[in-house]
């Protein structure tokens, strides 16, 4: 949006916008208008046009990684937008900093929350609360100056420990902290961001009474939401966003789940490439890969699969996972006796969004976490991961978990492979044959780098990302578990690590592909199941429609609710 | 397997080490890969070419490598002696006289001959180089241990106890248990350290010093009791018989009849050097510890046995700083007291992060340590100017390396702006 960008600094035209948009919507509180905000070469958000009347419960719906907190941060002065332009109450407004945007009246609710555990409550509140002054700056009385912000929660009917250490709390109070603490900057604008995630029922109830409560006072709401059910409790109107741009806006009342799933995951499946045209061609290149233009598109009726040498549905199971429960990092509840099996030459996969257990699934299903209760067996044996089945793991989070990048690309590429006797005299790397080894996956993984010795820093993140796939896969193991494999990547990337896993996938490895991109999905598994608060809806072979899909993904239970047709007037706005 | 860490006993410290992490880590990592790239470079020709589509700046050749490695050691040593003169002046001495002396005191010159000065620059290393190896391999496992001190001194006591207890073995087997059994004291000491840190997650940083502590009283307390000498006039143990120290390695002649006194140890430092890059570059252990300090989540989801890497590198790290003692009492004090060591353990900290944490790079830096020690040892003598200078030059020497790689880094991230 150049357009957009030139506009910032002349004020001129600007007043004439902001008039056309208090025409569109008389009552607009808060308008944002071609807002693009791109990370490295990735768009998150691609112009999007927002508009938010004043008093009102505004839910911003989407799947992971469609923007809505993105948008949300650029609003709260976190990220700075690349184009696009913020009015607020009709002025027109640069959101700089989180400082900034609280002096404007913006306040955030954040979904890991802002607090510092080992301070009490009063404390917590005091840190946000700008002391007056000389004198108050030099004296710090954090109950004095947090007395206020306890008000204003005695408002809401909630008596907060204020002596108590944050960290002593419950994540229910630590939330209600989080939101006195916006409360109390005497915002007008409150943000919150997909604020229901960890909270439970009875408290979710309870936090959309809060929510009413403050429109009614006259505040404006935003409300970064997922789950369908919650979006139609509490919400005046909603606009959806995929991939960066807003597919539509409406008012709740007119509006159903299956009509905002819809908008939410789109009717149409996918610009990735699909099976056939993948195996085809990795079988007519015999192996090698390169960056040739795929021609063949195939639609999503035909389900390519059943054309393969099947394999699969004769063959048993391989891993078989009985009512594992696995508790997550912090001793949470992640898993409750889920089961699934995965037979070879299969991919299955898992979608939904992002923290209902995902991280902990991979690492049980990778053997990296304990099992709390439950069994994973491989073939009726005893599963132990990497000596029997041999095992590939992509990570979800290749910076935290999946690479080193400080240490050179070569290293990063070899983690599995010094384990192995091949490359080892005793204790002893045998360092030629693991240069050679890195500099073969570098060329056959396509990795773009002037020198395998400079460090992975250097590289894109789809580069990166490359080498934890070319780790994962270049031994041909039996059994992968990949998380997310294309976050991030661009289409070449994101096709070619596919196709990987297509080949993977045909030469007979069982792969569990847990994504939460339904594109993604659709594409690639022959079976998929939704996981949803540590438990796995059944699996359905292929792929279900975008509504079913979207439903799940937002938490309504698909038996009992009627299929919506597909026809839908917003998708194309 | 997964690792169940129970919360941190001390959250701040914990902040505060991985902000040091942050710090400390990504300019040297990578100084440390490409020193490492160098050395064995011989090995694997032709890597500037493999890829044709070069998206990043590839590495410059390796005369263009050394040249640049070159100038920036120039520099280090012009911002150093800008630094010393300035301190000299500070402290009301000439500054071209206590730079000649210094000189003189590290390398010598003409009239003196420069064989001894440099015989003392070695002696003054040796303590320095096996600590402050034994500070790199912690350091890479992401354990910032501060114990070599205490390691040191329990690897000296080991020594003398076990001289004590040995006493009617023939001499080389003596020595030879000293050193078995002082490295292993060290050892045992990084152990204990690491096990904490394992098992009970208390920081390395606490307790290496806690650890520093004990061992320093009980030396005290051992050399004041149990292993007094025979007369109970000092504090401190009888001196070892001459069979049992290390032999002299160079004949008077070649020093103009002065005895020099370096000794076997100071070989055994130079050794370590190439043992420890082996360990560090070329064996599984080696890389799953180096990855460990550059990302302990990556190392466990690559199936690495963090814990029981963590343990080796403590062990190792122990063992190295405990030999550093035993060399030392062997070679040059020939007897403990409490005041054994002048702080080679935490001097060895900054000898290692000189050398970039790399096994070459802190021989280099305890070789200039050395003959700072031994330079301002002459300083003191001549021109009067107090012993303790070494240690403000200690500092400046550290002050002008990271100064020097601080700007570096700034001016890199504005040219990549």
């Amino acid at each position: 949006m150049p357009q957009a960008r030139d506009t910032v600094e002349a004020s001129r035209p600007l007043a004439a916008q902001i008039a056309d948009a208090r025409i569109d919507a008389p009552a607009s509180f808060l308008i944002m208008r071609g807002v693009v905000k791109r990370f490295g070469t990735a768009a998150a958000l691609n112009g999007v046009n927002l508009t938010v009347g004043a008093g009102e419960i505004h839910a911003l719906l989407g799947e992971n990684g469609a923007g809505k907190s993105t948008l949300m941060h650029i609003l709260a002065g976190l990220l700075t937008p690349d184009a696009g332009e913020i009015c607020l109450n009709a002025s027109l407004v640069r959101v700089r900093s989180p400082l900034v945007a609280r002096r404007i009246g913006i306040a955030m609710v954040h979904q890991h929350f802002t607090l510092v555990p080992a301070f009490t409550v009063e404390e917590n509140l005091a840190l946000n609360i700008p002391a007056s002054g000389i004198i108050n700056r030099l004296r710090y009385t954090p109950d004095r100056i947090a007395a206020d912000a306890l008000c204003h929660a005695e408002m809401l009917g909630w008596t907060l420990p204020a002596k108590s250490r944050v960290a002593d709390l419950p994540v229910g109070t630590q939330q209600r902290v989080e939101i006195v603490k916006a409360l109390a900057t005497e915002a007008r604008l409150l943000i919150f961001d997909e604020p229901t995630a960890v909270l439970s029922a009875e408290e979710i109830t309870e936090l959309f009474a809060v929510l009413r409560r403050l429109r009614d006072e006259g505040k404006t709401v935003i409300l970064i939401a997922h789950k369908l059910a919650e979006i139609l409790a509490v919400a005046d109107r909603v606009t959806v966003l995929r991939r960066g741009v807003v597919v539509g806006t409406c008012d709740v009342a007119d509006t159903n789940a299956e009509k905002l799933a819809v908008w939410m995951v789109g009717p149409d499946v996918p610009t990735v490439e699909s099976a056939s045209a993948i195996v085809a061609s990795s079988a007519a290149k015999a192996g090698k890969s390169s960056s040739t233009p795929e021609s063949a598109a195939v639609s999503n009726g035909d389900r390519t699969i059943d054309s393969l040498p099947n394999k699969t549905s004769a063959a048993k199971a391989m891993l078989t996972a009985r009512d594992i429960s696995v508790r997550g990092d912090r001793g949470e509840q992640s898993l409750r006796g889920l089961s699934l099996s995965v037979k070879p030459g299969e991919i299955f996969g898992i979608g939904g969004v992002d923290g209902n257990g995902q991280t902990e699934l991979a690492e049980a299903l990778a053997g990296l976490r304990h099992l709390e209760s439950g069994s994973l067996t491989w073939a009726g044996e005893v599963f132990r991961p990497s000596i029997n089945p041999s095992t590939g793991y992509i990570p979800q989070d290749r910076r935290r978990a999946g690479m080193a990048i400080t240490m050179s690309i070569e290293d990063n590429l070899l983690f599995e492979a010094v384990h192995d006797h091949q490359y080892r005299f005793g204790p002893f790397l045998k360092r030629r044959e693991l240069t050679k080894l890195a500099n073969d996956l570098i060329q056959q993984f396509d990795i773009r780098t002037a020198d395998a010795r400079l460090p992975a820093s250097s590289l894109s993140g789809g580069n990166q990302q490359k080498i934890v796939v070319a780790r994962a896969l270049h031994s041909e193991p039996e059994w992968i578990v990949a998380v997310n494999p294309t976050r991030g990547l661009d289409i070449g990337a994101t096709r070619f690590v596919h196709r990987q896993l297509h080949m993977a996938r045909a030469r007979g490895a069982a792969i569990v592909l847990i994504s939460t991109d339904r594109d993604e999905l659709a594409a690639l598994a022959d079976r998929t199941a939704i996981l949803s608060n540590g438990t796995l809806s059944s699996a359905q072979s292929g792929f279900g429609d975008a509504t079913q899909f979207g439903l799940l993904l937002g938490g309504v239970n698909t038996k009992d609710s009627q299929r919506a047709e597909n026809s839908d007037p917003g998708v194309s706005a | 397997m997964s690792e169940t860490e129970p919360p941190s006993i001390i959250p701040e410290v914990e902040v505060g080490i991985a902000a040091d992490e942050a710090a400390i880590y990504p300019s040297n990592e990578i100084s440390c890969e490409n020193a490492d790239a160098k050395n064995n470079f011989a090995g694997s020709s032709s890597l500037s070419s493999v890829n044709g589509n070069p998206a990043s700046a590839a590495l410059p050749s390796i005369g263009l490598r050394l040249f640049r490695w070159l100038m920036q050691a120039c520099g280090y040593a012009i911002g150093f002696v800008i630094l010393l003169t300035v301190t000299f002046l500070l402290l009301g001495v000439p500054p071209a006289n206590a730079l000649t002396e210094l000189w003189k005191g590290a390398f010598g010159d003409a009239e003196s001959g420069h064989l001894y000065a440099i015989s003392e620059t070695l002696v003054k290393m040796t303590p320095l180089l096996l600590a402050g190896l034994g500070v790199v391999v912690a350091w890479r496992a992401g354990l910032f241990s501060i114990g070599g001190e205490g390691q040191l001194l329990m690897g000296a006591l080991a020594a003398t106890g076990t001289a004590r207890i040995c006493h009617s073995f023939p001499a080389p087997l003596i020595t030879i248990a000293m050193i078995i059994s002082g490295t292993a004291a060290g050892a045992l000491w990084g152990w204990i350290a690491g096990w904490l840190r394992v098992r009970r997650n208390v920081q390395e940083v606490i307790s290496t010093i806690l650890l520093n502590y004990a061992a320093l009283y009980l030396v005290g307390a051992m050399v004041g009791g149990p292993l007094q000498e025979a007369t109970h006039t000092s504090q401190q143990s009888s001196p070892l018989p001459d069979a049992v120290l290390f032999a002299r390695l160079l004949p008077r002649a070649l020093s103009n009849g002065m005895q020099t006194r370096l000794h076997v140890g100071v070989l055994i430092a130079l050794i370590a050097v190439p043992i420890v890059s082996l360990f560090l570059f070329r064996t599984r252990s080696g890389f799953g510890l180096r990855l460990l300090g550059q990302n302990g989540e990556a190392a466990r989801v690559a199936r690495f046995p963090v814990d029981k890497l963590r343990l080796r590198a403590m062990l190792i790290s122990g063992g190295l700083c405990g030999l550093a003692g035993v060399v030392e009492l062997l070679g040059i004090s020939t007897r403990l007291d409490a005041n054994f060591s002048p702080g080679w353990g935490y001097t060895a900290i900054p000898v290692a992060l000189l050398g970039g944490l790399n096994p070459v790079g802190t021989l280099v830096s305890a070789f200039l340590f050395g003959a700072l020690t031994a330079g301002c040892g002459n300083l003191s003598r001549f021109s009067g100017v107090s012993a303790v200078l070494i240690n403000v030059i200690q500092a400046a020497a550290v002050l002008a390396v990271v100064g020097g790689r601080a700007w570096r880094t700034r001016r890199s991230s504005e040219e990549a702006d």
